[in-house]
């Protein structure tokens, strides 16, 4: 299934997907040091983040999430791509500053067409996202 | 001016415009600061660093006495390994004054009206947009840097007139202003921004008489039950000179009437402890204005702070200096109070170092300092909420009663 949406952060990505049905914080949500999730669901907690891709429906908290998505970049441990329905400005400069790609606002209902375990091919610069059932 | 640009794109921003104003974060990790500023001249825009400085830097003696170690925690740098020198030297070069505050507004950071700014810390960017009437975004940290750098902005968000009207009406009943404390004006602000989540508010019927102080009290709640960026009020601030000029002439998109059990209800969100024994007491979130160290010195004059309690206040430096001048510091010293500059909200530093000191309860007059404060500590430092002259009592009894 290929679908159509728009950039926030560019470059290419795949990887499985995690989903996250609440906002999502590079402060609190994923441990910079090793990449693993810290959400207290017990689908997500303790899940390694590395190479993933995450989909939530936006960003949230403090605004120095950035620098954890910075250091979770340098340490080689962050998510390989982030796909939300509407894009807020600390994820996305989260996604900028960890050169993670990051599309949103896709033509479908994001939560409808992606489950945890899919795997996901996208590219935000074309603002494609390819979704393979797992 | 790549990070900007990007940013910008993600927001459909459609152009770019000149920034005056920026507040940065206080502890940078080193290796993302010369990534960001290599190359760079110093900034023109009026810069200023946030509250994180060592708590002990002020008043060494008092915070031994009280058993907060030096240099404790300057965050992201301390745990990095960094010495802070290397990074207060950048900010030297790029002329960001390094302030240590979350009030840079006392050191002569006051955007203009209408102009665009970058601010780190949601309690300062409700109330540039809101009290100023200047223009700014939840911008992140990295954000705030970029712009000192290029000394441009993207317009995009409240950076443009169609989005700064309000979508979340506030009427008042049965509220009586005139007694309302420091505590009061916090806990409407609480409750309002669990309504509004990241809408715009407009409160109509405040009394012309409000003060910078007392709408700070607002302000500062605001973005920690929601993530409330601006907040317009009828007849007083910019942007507002009357309801429909708030809304745009539009619908809101919620009407809500703020009553007293609206504001009972945030007392008791915010009141985790059961009994009366206080054994800490912290003013100072947002950091005191000189006003409120003038009324914390008039209330503690001739009294001594209970041997049972910590008393500890927090403002920008520069403020507390104007209060040694005026005398005010040598009574909050002399009484047994200790001054800080450091940040005493999300990052106070009794909320980890607390219970292994045995502290168990923290009286203060501020949303921000308790809600973060019940979290961080798991729940370990138990919160009374109260006014400013409610915390004093306290401190000087060991007790408190009351609402």
């Amino acid at each position: 299934m290929k679908l159509k949406g728009h950039k926030v952060a560019a470059g290419k990505a795949e990887g499985e997907a995690v989903v996250s049905p609440e906002p999502f914080s590079f402060l609190g949500d994923i441990s910079p040091d090793t990449g693993v999730c810290n959400i207290k669901r017990p689908e997500l907690d303790g899940k390694s983040l590395i190479g993933k891709i995450i989909i939530c429906p936006t960003g949230k908290g403090s605004t120095r999430g950035p620098l954890t998505a910075y250091r979770a970049a340098k340490n080689k441990v962050a998510p390989a791509g982030i796909i939300c329905k509407e894009a807020e400005p600390v994820l996305a400069a989260g996604a900028i500053a960890a050169r993670i790609p990051m599309i949103d606002r896709l033509k479908a209902d994001l939560f409808k067409v992606i489950q945890a375990g899919d795997w996901i091919k996208m590219d935000a610069d074309k603002g494609t996202v390819e979704v393979v059932k797992r | 001016m790549d990070f900007l640009v990007k940013m910008g794109e993600a927001f459909d921003a459609e152009e770019m415009g000149d920034a005056q104003s920026a507040h940065i974060h206080a502890a940078m990790p080193l290796d993302y600061l010369e990534e960001l500023t290599e190359g760079a001249e110093g900034t023109k825009v009026f810069a200023t660093t946030h509250a994180n400085s060592d708590p002990a830097a002020i008043d060494p003696d008092g915070c031994k006495r009280i058993g907060l170690p030096k240099n404790y925690d300057i965050y992201e740098l301390i745990r990095a390994g960094e010495p802070p020198e290397k990074v207060f030297k950048i900010y030297r070069r790029m002329g960001y004054f390094i302030t240590h505050t979350c009030t840079p507004f006392y050191a002569g950071n006051t955007p203009k009206p209408g102009s665009h700014f970058t601010w780190c810390g949601s309690s300062g960017q409700v109330l540039s947009n809101s009290w100023f009437g200047a223009c700014g975004n939840r911008d992140s940290v990295p954000f705030n840097i970029a712009v000192t750098v290029t000394n441009r902005t993207p317009l995009m968000g409240m950076g443009l007139k169609k989005n700064r009207h309000a979508q979340v009406v506030a009427r008042v009943e049965g509220l009586d202003f005139t007694k309302f404390s420091d505590a009061d004006w916090g806990a409407l602000g609480y409750h309002l921004g669990a309504i509004a989540g990241p809408r715009n508010v407009v409160i109509d019927s405040l009394p012309k008489w409000l003060t910078t102080d007392q709408f700070r009290f607002i302000a500062s709640a605001l973005p920690v039950s929601g993530a409330v960026c601006l907040c317009h009020v009828v007849g007083i601030t910019p942007e507002a000179p009357t309801l429909q000029a708030a809304l745009g002439r539009r619908k809101p998109e919620i009407e809500v009437v703020v009553r007293c059990k609206d504001i009972e209800q945030a007392y008791q969100k915010l009141t985790t402890a059961t009994g009366s024994d206080v054994d800490l007491v912290t003013l100072g979130c947002p950091h005191c204005s000189i006003q409120e160290l003038k009324r914390i010195a008039t209330q503690l004059e001739g009294k001594r702070v209970s041997q049972n309690v910590r008393f500890f206040v927090a403002a920008y430096r520069g403020v507390l200096e104007l209060a040694r001048t005026m005398g005010y510091l040598d009574i909050i010293q002399k009484a047994g109070g200790v001054l800080t500059d450091c940040c005493v909200g999300s990052q106070h530093p009794f909320s980890t170092l607390g219970p292994g000191l045995g502290v168990k309860v923290n009286a203060n007059n501020s949303v921000r300092m308790d809600h973060y404060m019940i979290r961080i500590s798991n729940d370990k430092v138990k919160q009374r909420y109260g006014s400013m002259e409610d915390c004093i009592n306290a401190a000087i009894t060991g007790k408190r009663g009351g609402k």
